[in-house]
């Protein structure tokens, strides 16, 4: 079904719309969710959206003044998991990019209708290939798609010595999902720029040295925190480019299930990058006895495939929690 | 079925620009099946298979790669540690072929002439876009001295070829029998003997 330049209202339904998780997630695809939760806890859920739209006020006008006021309270909430009705405004407000977009009017429009960017071929390439198991992004040529590629050209015009980098596509598609272009666009500046934690553009630049940096303090915390596996994987010659560059890159967006992403995502832009860390500790000390005993091979499947019951969001986030990580930052 | 004995293990690194196929050409290999819900590969991926042929079964570990520039510094290791580099291009992508000659010469540097280079033109289902044609990749092929096919991972062409191919090209008996101890695998067939397995595997890493 090509499309031209055919309006969306002209986009006709498929006869037999295929069967997708709560999330819009073709059924039976790696990303897949649970049911939803049970009956009973219906009643429980409308209460917290409740307290979560009175400590957000009016169009967000509390927020600030609430966070100032009870912080705690805050963080002991998000890492509960933000109401996913509320998702896109909040993640708005934790990330600092309502402020970016408030103070640049007009300049996201500029970006997408009138510069160009070396980046164009290589974005166009991966766009069908982001998320595309998601019925957003599923139509070529689509809403979904065409948004993702505005939103990534914008950027790699915004910040042309990053330009577009494979991975980031699954940032922005992400959000993208919870918030409208050019809010997205914003939260990517702020997270790449670091609004108000540390820059994350360094995870994309040249030679990628963040990348280098967070996969070698990761290697060191699993030697601290699982002294037994950090010398497993040293006698298997197994090192962290193996398995767990995309945790960096994407944020967990990539191959884990949709529902565990989410939840990481809430705490990952409230509090930093060290959620990322303490997940991926978190996830190697579930399966750790395991793990110690597998050869090479194995090895690798198992850090590629974590079973479902290990990437259940309410045992393994309070188990990351457990790790303290320290990460200090090296200016670039 | 084939003996289970020493079972060799061949390390192959897929190299090549951003889209050309290098994860569709593993996955029709592995599990002889094409979709069009690929994700973009995001630093390096991981997967292995047992190969039998007329005269012996060996272990192929494939190292799949992200193919944008950008992450190249991730690759060189991977290089290093290969027997197999399998170069793949777009043949409906001029520059993707072009671009080979980079991933060859990075090889070369890495390996010098110890390493089997194959160039792979992918996408042959693509007959009305076709860039590049197969006489001049194979005087490229032949000029640089490395081993050529064409494939499409999509219509399932020459896939088992070429890896029939890499098989026939890799280090013969001799080889294996002299460097028995860093190849030797126990029995794959049985999963329950994961202790003897890692001992012999780690006794072996080690050296």
């Amino acid at each position: 079904m090509e499309k031209g330049n055919s309006d969306d209202s002209e986009i006709r339904p498929v006869s037999s719309p295929p069967p997708v998780d709560r999330f819009g997630f073709l059924k039976n695809q790696q990303n897949g969710a649970p049911q939803v939760s049970s009956q009973s806890s219906i009643p429980r859920e409308k209460e917290r959206i409740k307290k979560w739209r009175k400590m957000i006020g009016v169009g967000g006008i509390d927020w600030k003044h609430y966070v100032k006021r009870k912080p705690h309270v805050v963080k002991r909430r998000i890492r509960k998991g933000i109401p996913d009705c509320l998702r896109g405004l909040v993640w708005q407000f934790i990330s600092g990019s309502r402020d970016l977009l408030l103070m640049n009017p007009g300049v996201y429009e500029q970006l997408v209708i009138y510069e160009s960017s070396a980046s164009e071929m290589d974005i166009i390439r991966d766009i069908s290939r982001t998320f595309p198991s998601h019925v957003f992004f599923q139509l070529r040529h689509g809403p979904g798609q065409r948004s993702l590629y505005n939103v990534l050209k914008a950027y790699s015009v915004y910040d042309r010595e990053v330009g577009y980098v494979q991975g980031m596509g699954f940032l922005a598609g992400l959000l993208l999902l919870y918030m409208s272009e050019e809010d997205a666009f914003w939260l990517l500046v702020a997270l790449l720029k670091g609004a108000v934690h540390a820059p994350m553009e360094g995870l994309y630049q040249v030679g990628l040295p963040l990348v280098q940096q967070y996969l070698f303090q990761f290697e060191s915390l699993v030697k601290e925190y699982m002294p037994k596996l950090g010398e497993h994987f040293a006698q298997e010659m197994i090192n962290p480019t193996m398995y767990c560059s995309q945790w960096f890159i994407t944020v967990f967006s990539y191959s884990f299930p949709f529902h565990l992403t989410l939840r990481i995502w809430d705490v990952f832009l409230h509090e930093g990058v060290k959620i990322v860390f303490k997940v991926g500790l978190a996830l190697l000390k579930s399966r750790q006895d395991e793990l110690v005993q597998y050869p090479f091979e194995k090895l690798l499947h198992a850090l590629r495939n974590f079973p479902e019951d290990a990437m259940n969001p309410d045992t393994l986030l309070p188990l990351a929690y457990s790790f303290k990580v320290l990460i200090f930052f090296s200016p670039t | 079925m084939a003996p289970v004995s020493a079972l060799a293990k061949y390390k192959l690194v897929f190299l090549g620009d951003q889209s050309v196929g290098k994860t569709s050409i593993i996955t029709r290999f592995m599990y002889d099946k094409f979709d069009t819900t690929y994700q973009a590969t995001i630093g390096i991926d991981f997967l292995s298979k047992t190969m039998y042929l007329e005269d012996r079964t060996v272990r192929l570990q494939l190292w799949d790669t992200a193919g944008q520039e950008r992450f190249r510094s991730l690759i060189p290791s991977y290089i290093r540690d290969s027997s197999v580099a399998v170069i793949v291009y777009d043949v409906a992508s001029r520059q993707s072929f072009l671009n080979t000659s980079k991933w060859i010469e990075e090889v070369r540097t890495e390996r010098g002439s110890d390493v089997i280079i194959v160039l792979v033109g992918n996408k042959t289902d693509l007959v009305e876009k076709r860039q590049v044609s197969i006489e001049e990749a194979e005087a490229k092929a032949n000029q640089l001295n490395v081993m050529f096919i064409e494939t499409s991972a999509k219509a399932g062409f020459n896939i088992k070829a070429l890896f029939r191919k890499i098989a026939a090209a890799l280090p013969g008996m001799e080889a294996i029998s002299a460097k028995q101890e860093d190849m030797v695998d126990v029995n794959l067939r049985s999963n329950n003997s994961n202790t003897s397995q890692s001992q012999a595997q780690s006794g072996g890493c080690s050296c």
